[in-house]
């Protein structure tokens, strides 16, 4: 029944594209470092041309917005003088063949694609959809993350920057799979067979639990580069011409888009999955009539996928609310995200109830 | 939802504070019944408008929604009656005193506690207060034509200036009306003091997107308290070769809700002729000994109709009208026998055992004979499908029957089954029996048997095992309203995805008299995030320039400050503001 040799080849190419992942996670870090280390660069080049003022119009490859509030609208709040996030001309101060970043982006390209064949392979090994434990899920949601990645960023570059945080989350959600969670390839138990609702309610359920992940991802920048903006503002507030907020760090901060920008980003994210966990809610509804005789039962994951869809609601909620918007709506949708990860981790393997079906 | 927050708690009605002076007044004699205790009624009225709007705030369900997810937490940790109500026991027995708190508490019944019930309603009602207005609020506004167009245009999203030498005007927002209206905008023409200009506005379906949306989340809370209350379910046992048919008196345990009518159940019958079971023999930790396969095959009849024959599988119920089967569970029921010593059959038949739930099906054997003499007689121990007696005690090792054996003990004693007090039949307390012994000895008789095998006991009774049949468990139930809170819930969906992803926006033309000819202003707002606004006023721009511009001579917008501004966020791939778009351009304009 389970061809053994193609469920080997499957493991083989999760293991290298771990070894890929890894390579391009280096890849996008010494992509972000160096243009921190340019930015240091330049600084001190102009500080020693001794400029009398630093004029920012223009934005130059890698500069950000900390000038541009500095001098353009002080006063106003973090957010609106910061828009000019995204400096996709970054290509254009790179003369070298292939920029860090380019070579990361190739490199992540190649580990996706041998992530999904080895998502393919399990599942023509096992002649079934390669989502029926927990392993398998851990797999196919990052693959889900990461190849949507791929194709968004295909051809918004601007949004490659945002490489490292998704490559070092899908890494390390593979690399706890493979750790904790890998089981042999096998058969269905009979719960699950005899139904396309595998089909339906786990693969919304992936989609669902990827853009939770990607969304927290980007409320967790946004909330950093939120914290940045006031920092640097408040430094911009006491006459620094130059601010420097968290050093290094705030020079790949000053990369990424800015916070307001994030949070448009992370809503749109965030209302998708929040679709997404409706329909995993309905057709595991309907599911559950069909197995167990009954539509709702709180058994335990009915209980936390609740208590998910009801904190994204809040999210949604929160995000039109007074006093609520921005950065405490950012975390209630990170107080979403940790549900999403209980739910999978603790729920699964820990709490007892009819989803049992870890592996484990 | 966002709620209109410049409402604020009305003051209490002066028709409501005087004191009525004569009392003919119906609606004042009303007021004044309500008021008999003067001031703290007055103070009421006004708080409970207080309380209400304070109900039905943003912020308020913002609170109830994450007290919701709290309070359902404890639901997940603790075992709920409802689901496992043996695991509840266990905890309690365990906990004791903290047990006892608990439970007082509801924690072993959150989703039906006072306070978990509280927290729903609340918000539910806080809902329902919210939605109503609104209703109104936005039947008013898909009646009502778009607003008038902003005198000064420049501060608006996508904001185009052209300048059309020698077109007609009349021409040009003619062409400019039709193109809004072929993009589903609703359109008004205004006149102004020296220009004339369209208003547009579409996406008015985000908002009933979001109405229909909470509307449906009312109706599907309404579904579930209907089912619950007219719903049925119930558990039954069948032995391979043994009928079943649907009546009160055959179900094991049976849960009706509270409007149930013993009437509606539907008059079927049904044989189970078959139970297979299939386990994985793949020499692997983890996979050896896991079913792969449950099949029941059954022979329904139900009134009027040709009987049926049917296979039961998980995810594979019998559908028969108003009520459905599930394949829930499975066992072995060995046939058993018991002769006591003056020669009588006590026991006779395929008894139903408890698997404990190991991979190997080890299950649960008890025999209850109160019928025996000279005392009455339990058979406690064992059904082991692939049986081992090793330190661990008696045990099997496979689920399937590869070499099923009956272990068992033979207790004497009373039953307490003459009491009256409802016992659970495949449970026994042998605390209050004797164990049989050898003469002379005091370690019980631990029996071993094999099927076709037969023992006679120290006392003189005889226990034979025969073949070792299969039984099947299902739960038939029943709820009305199952469609529609399907129904329900799949069109708050709908409403769902109209109220996230209609952009909701208004978008502007205007043409005035410049010195050249006319002039054509373009320009947009969002009411929503709308990351595309800025790409479709800039289309209907080229597009009107295109038809109607005669020297291709285009003015850019004259403030360079939010120009930049807009095309930075442009370039940025999401130049949305959030739908707090207005204020926050006026504020940096």
């Amino acid at each position: 029944m389970i061809d053994q040799q193609l469920a080997e080849i499957s493991n083989f190419a999760i293991v290298i594209s771990v070894v890929l992942y890894v390579l391009a996670l280096i890849g996008f870090g010494a992509d972000l470092a160096s243009t921190s280390q340019r930015r240091a660069d330049e600084r001190l080049a102009q500080q020693e041309r001794a400029v009398a003022k630093a004029t920012v119009g223009a934005v130059t490859g890698g500069t950000s917005a900390t000038g541009t509030s500095a001098t353009g609208s002080a006063g106003s709040p973090a957010g609106s003088g910061s828009v000019a996030g995204l400096p996709g001309s970054e290509t254009s101060t790179a003369p070298r063949s292939m920029s860090a970043q380019n070579f990361a982006f190739l490199l992540t390209s190649a580990a996706a694609v041998l992530h999904v064949l080895g998502m393919v392979t399990r599942g023509i090994a096992t002649a079934r959809v390669p989502w029926a434990n927990m392993y398998e899920f851990a797999l196919s949601s990052t693959a889900v993350l990461i190849v949507g990645f791929l194709l968004f960023s295909l051809k918004r570059k601007e949004l490659r920057v945002l490489g490292t945080f998704v490559v070092g989350l899908v890494l390390l959600t593979v690399l706890i799979a493979q750790t904790f969670w890998i089981v042999p390839a096998a058969q269905l138990t009979p719960s699950l067979q005899n139904s396309y609702w595998i089909v339906i309610h786990i693969g919304v359920a992936i989609l669902a639990t990827a853009l939770s992940g990607l969304g927290a991802m980007v409320a967790v920048l946004q909330l950093l580069q939120a914290r940045h903006e006031q920092g640097t503002l408040a430094q911009a507030k006491a006459g620094a011409e130059h601010p420097e907020h968290w050093g290094r760090f705030g020079h790949v901060l000053d990369r990424l888009p800015s916070s307001s920008v994030l949070e448009g980003l992370s809503f749109r994210i965030h209302s998708v999955a929040f679709v997404c966990w409706t329909f995993t809610l309905i057709f595991g509804a309907i599911w559950a009539r069909e197995a167990w005789g009954r539509f709702w039962g709180w058994d335990p994951k009915e209980v936390w996928t609740f208590i998910i869809w009801v904190i994204y609601a809040a999210y949604l909620h929160a995000r039109a609310t007074g006093g609520f918007r921005g950065s405490r709506a950012a975390g209630i949708a990170l107080l979403g995200f940790v549900a999403v990860v209980f739910n999978y981790t603790i729920v699964n393997t820990v709490i007892n109830g009819l989803h049992s079906y870890s592996g484990m | 939802m966002a709620r209109d927050r410049t409402q604020r708690p009305e003051a209490p009605r002066p028709d409501a504070d005087g004191p009525d002076p004569d009392g003919t007044d119906p609606v004042r004699s009303w007021s004044s019944k309500k008021s008999s205790a003067r001031a703290p009624a007055l103070g009421l009225r006004g708080t409970w408008l207080f309380l209400w709007r304070q109900l039905t705030s943003m912020q308020t369900a913002l609170i109830l929604l994450m007290l919701l997810a709290i309070a359902a937490v404890p639901g997940s940790l603790y075992p709920q009656r409802s689901v496992n109500p043996t695991l509840t026991q266990q905890f309690l027995d365990e906990n004791g005193r903290w047990g006892e708190i608990l439970d007082t508490l509801g924690f072993f019944e959150v989703f039906s506690s006072p306070w978990f019930s509280a927290i729903y309603l609340l918000l539910f009602i806080s809902l329902i207060g919210c939605i109503i207005p609104r209703v109104g609020v936005h039947l008013k506004q898909l009646r009502a034509k778009p607003p008038r167009t902003p005198s000064r245009l420049t501060r608006f999203t996508g904001h185009t200036r052209i300048e059309l030498p020698g077109a007609s005007a009349d021409a040009v927002l003619d062409s400019a009306q039709r193109a809004l209206k072929r993009s589903r905008y609703r359109t008004e023409l205004r006149e102004e003091k020296r220009s004339r200009s369209v208003s547009a506005e579409r996406g008015l379906l985000r908002e009933s997107g979001n109405l229909l949306f909470h509307i449906s989340l009312v109706a599907v809370l309404v579904c579930i308290a209907g089912g619950s209350l007219t719903s049925y379910r119930g558990q039954i046992t069948v032995v391979e070769g043994a009928g079943f048919s649907n009546s009160l008196t055959g179900y094991d345990s049976f849960e009706p809700g509270a409007w149930f009518d013993a009437e509606q159940m539907p008059p079927f019958q049904f044989t189970l002729e078959d139970f297979r079971a299939e386990y994985s023999l793949e020499e692997n930790e983890t996979t050896f000994g896991q079913p792969t396969s449950f099949e029941a095959d059954v022979q329904v009849t139900t009134p009027g109709q040709e009987p049926r024959a049917q296979t039961i599988q998980v995810n594979r119920p019998l559908n028969v009208d108003g009520a459905s089967m599930f394949l829930l569970g499975n066992g072995y029921a060995p046939e058993i026998t018991l002769t006591d010593p003056e020669g009588t059959v006590v026991a006779d038949g395929p008894l139903i055992t408890v698997p404990l739930g190991d991979t190997g099906y080890t299950s649960q054997l008890v025999l209850k004979a109160p019928d025996a003499e000279p005392e009455q007689t339990a058979v406690v121990g064992f059904f082991l499908p692939t049986g081992t007696i090793d330190e661990q005690g008696p045990r099997s090792l496979y689920p399937d029957l590869l070499d099923p054996q009956v272990v068992v003990t033979v207790y004497q004693g009373d039953l307490g089954l003459d009491d009256g007090i409802p016992r659970n039949a495949y449970e026994v307390d042998v605390s209050q029996l004797e164990p049989l012994t050898e003469e002379g000895e005091d370690t019980p008789v631990l029996i071993q048997l094999r099927p076709g095998e037969s023992v006679d006991l120290p006392d003189g009774s005889t226990l034979s095992v025969g073949d070792v049949k299969r039984y099947a468990a299902f739960d038939i139930a029943h709820n009305p309203f199952e469609r529609w809170t399907l129904i329900s819930a799949l069109v708050a969906v709908a409403g769902l995805i109209l109220s996230l992803f209609v952009p909701r926006r208004r978008v502007w033309a205007r043409v005035s008299d410049g010195a050249d000819g006319p002039v054509l202003e373009v320009a947009g707002l969002a009411r929503s995030d709308d990351p595309d606004l800025e790409r479709d006023v800039h289309a209907l721009a080229d597009r009107l320039r295109e038809s109607h511009g005669k020297v291709d001579f285009t003015e850019v917008d004259p403030d360079p400050d939010a120009e930049q501004q807009d095309d930075t966020e442009q370039r940025n791939g999401a130049g949305d503001a959030g739908p707090q778009d207005e204020p926050e351009r006026g504020r940096r304009d």
